[in-house]
């Protein structure tokens, strides 16, 4: 059924009636508009071969050479390895350690230790990357670091875990778990709460022990949060945040700590080309809102829930 | 009352030894848990407060030896640390207060506004949520406003969050529309509204978004080093890093190499730059956490 369109009489007095409401999305809109929408405008730039000083008029105009550069480049190989492992560890590893900790969590008796133990847990989430890999190089450091300083103890060389291209992706992970595991299962730990405590008291009259419990009702009942967070996960493949890797990177471990956040960083802001870098950026962004898209979309195959 | 779920609370009369085993073994994985969590941290602050004969052997672990205060008298004695870290704490007050303000703002239409162009309006912002014109472009805009080194950028940038106003709006849109329809009633304008009504009834959803806001720009590293140029304009995380990972205290006016104290300020300046962020975080964890399940609402 079609609406009637309303008379211009009709809508001026609606306008006029909403006038606060405009009042309040004004401000709103001319933020977005500048920020986020006239940011948009300036992707155009990786079509050019930009110079800030001559602007567009004075620019080249190159059509698709700098997506081509880039995909034909020697580093896109490494770039888009480095960026799909560093995530795909993060997916084998740690994504399993919030749900084993919900669940291990979920069957402690004492509120105040269970509080004890969250509020400890949830800590390293608040701290920024930039003090994250600070503890990372100064507990690791070869010379003066505890963790080298225990393994000389032991009889052991002491390891240069921050210099050394091949422990890059391990420190990287296993520092994620130790920072994100906590607060990360907040997800679940709420989804555990929501479980019917009759099903446990059924499954003990059956015999069941404590871990056949988990195996049979606690992890059945988180399975949905489970299912949705991993294909969101999965939609993150691409994604990776530029913070971490660009500071855990150093002359040594550039061959595996490169990834396309600190690559478009590296060609745009040291190498001064925009146009490049906005190029590998807009690159980076549509493979990433496919893997989004996709990621939704499916889940809403799965749950009948769809994420946004 | 008591939030123990009923299998526990009945559980006293008759537990099996198998259980008894479980639980037990449970208590001391989650003991170890938390101490791996809380190690790197102490030890952190244990070596800022040791002395260098200790640290040099790598014999500080989670506990001072030699306890001193050597390098917080170098690290504070900096002024231009000083001013980084007033810079942080300006930024990060200015950025609350202002980026509460505009998400109420966006927010309120949202929930309570029957408009022409609304949703083109909610298209404008929840498209920014998929798709953004990224680092280079951002930089860009921020270059033509003429805000490059300045702290402004650091406020205006990140102003809006999408998803904060998803979480509000939803938070909104939860008061009975029975107390807006009322004080329209009454006669009160919309901005009378949004601040007599909506506002106090929003405390819990008001207090999450702005301390996460302040988190996240305490913490923000980004987009300081995109358009912060001069030390005069930097913030605590590029001094942390200037001062840690790429070892250059010297531009801050910390002299590591002759007084023997290098790895203790390192340390000091880690426990500075994370110490007001751990020490408001307890007292306020129930706000922390209980966004994360408004988030969950899903607008």
């Amino acid at each position: 059924m079609k609406r009637k369109r309303p008379s211009a009489a009709v809508i001026r007095k609606n306008i006029w009636k909403n006038r606060d409401m405009y009042l309040m999305i004004f401000p709103v809109t001319v933020y977005y508009l500048i920020i986020h929408y006239w940011a948009m405008g300036w992707l155009a730039i990786s079509f050019y071969d930009y110079k800030l000083l001559k602007g567009f008029a004075g620019s080249k105009f190159v059509g698709l050479q700098n997506f081509e550069k880039f995909v034909t480049g020697l580093n896109f190989g490494t770039v888009i390895v480095n960026t799909l492992l560093l995530n795909f560890y993060t997916l084998i590893f740690f994504f399993p350690m919030p749900i084993i900790f919900a669940l291990l969590l979920n069957e402690i008796k004492s509120t105040k230790y269970k509080k004890f133990v969250q509020t400890v847990s949830y800590m390293p989430h608040f701290l920024s990357a930039v003090v994250v890999v600070s503890i990372l190089n100064v507990v690791l450091s070869p010379s003066v670091g505890f963790v080298n300083g225990f393994l000389k103890t032991l009889g052991m060389d002491s390891v240069y875990f921050m210099g050394d291209a091949k422990y890059f992706r391990g420190v990287y992970v296993m520092s994620s778990i130790w920072q994100e595991t906590g607060w990360s299962a907040i997800i679940y730990i709420s989804a555990l709460s929501g479980i019917d405590q009759s099903l446990y008291e059924a499954a003990r009259i059956d015999g069941a022990g404590k871990l056949r419990q988990i195996w049979h009702v606690s992890l059945p009942g988180i399975r949905e949060t489970i299912i949705l967070l991993l294909i969101m996960r999965i939609g993150n493949m691409v994604n990776l945040t530029f913070e971490k890797p660009y500071l855990m990177q150093n002359a040594l471990n550039t061959s595996v700590s490169e990834v396309l956040s600190t690559y478009t960083y590296k060609i745009g802001m040291v190498r001064g080309n925009y146009s490049q870098a906005t190029a590998i950026g807009l690159f980076s962004s549509l493979v990433s809102l496919i893997f989004v898209l996709s990621a939704n979309y499916l889940s809403s195959k799965v749950t009948d829930t769809s994420l946004f | 009352m008591k939030t123990i779920p009923a299998h526990q609370g009945k559980k006293h009369s008759r537990e099996t030894a198998g259980e008894k085993v479980f639980n037990v073994a449970d208590i001391v994985i989650m003991l170890i848990v938390c101490v791996i969590i809380l190690i790197p941290m102490l030890n952190v602050v244990s070596v800022s407060m040791s002395d260098d004969k200790y640290v040099a052997a790598a014999q500080v672990s989670f506990w001072p030896r030699g306890l001193n205060f050597k390098a917080y008298e170098t690290v504070l004695q900096s002024n231009k640390l000083l001013r980084s870290f007033l810079n942080t704490v300006f930024v990060t007050i200015c950025s609350c207060v202002c980026s509460l303000t505009m998400t109420c703002l966006a927010a309120y239409p949202l929930a309570y506004g029957k408009f022409y162009g609304k949703r083109i309006y909610s298209l404008m912002i929840l498209l920014t949520m998929w798709f953004s014109g990224g680092m280079i472009p951002t930089y860009m805009v921020i270059n033509k406003l003429g805000l490059i080194n300045s702290l402004a950028s650091l406020i205006i940038v990140p102003l809006i969050m999408a998803y904060y106003v998803v979480v509000l709006r939803a938070f909104f849109a939860s008061i009975p529309v029975s107390l807006i329809e009322s004080a329209r009633i009454d006669g009160a304008g919309e901005f009378q509204i949004l601040w007599s009504v909506v506002i106090p009834l929003s405390k819990a959803a008001l207090a999450t978004t702005g301390l996460w806001t302040i988190v996240a720009r305490w913490n923000e590293f980004l987009n300081p080093i995109l358009y912060l140029k001069d030390y005069r304009k930097y913030t605590m995380q590029i001094v942390l890093r200037d001062i840690v990972l790429a070892s250059s205290a010297s531009q801050y006016d910390i002299d590591m190499e002759s007084t023997a104290l290098g790895e203790q300020v390192r340390n000091a300046t880690i426990v500075v730059t994370m110490l007001p962020v751990l020490v408001v975080y307890p007292f306020l964890q129930k706000h922390f956490v209980k966004g994360v399940m408004l988030g969950a609402v899903k607008g």
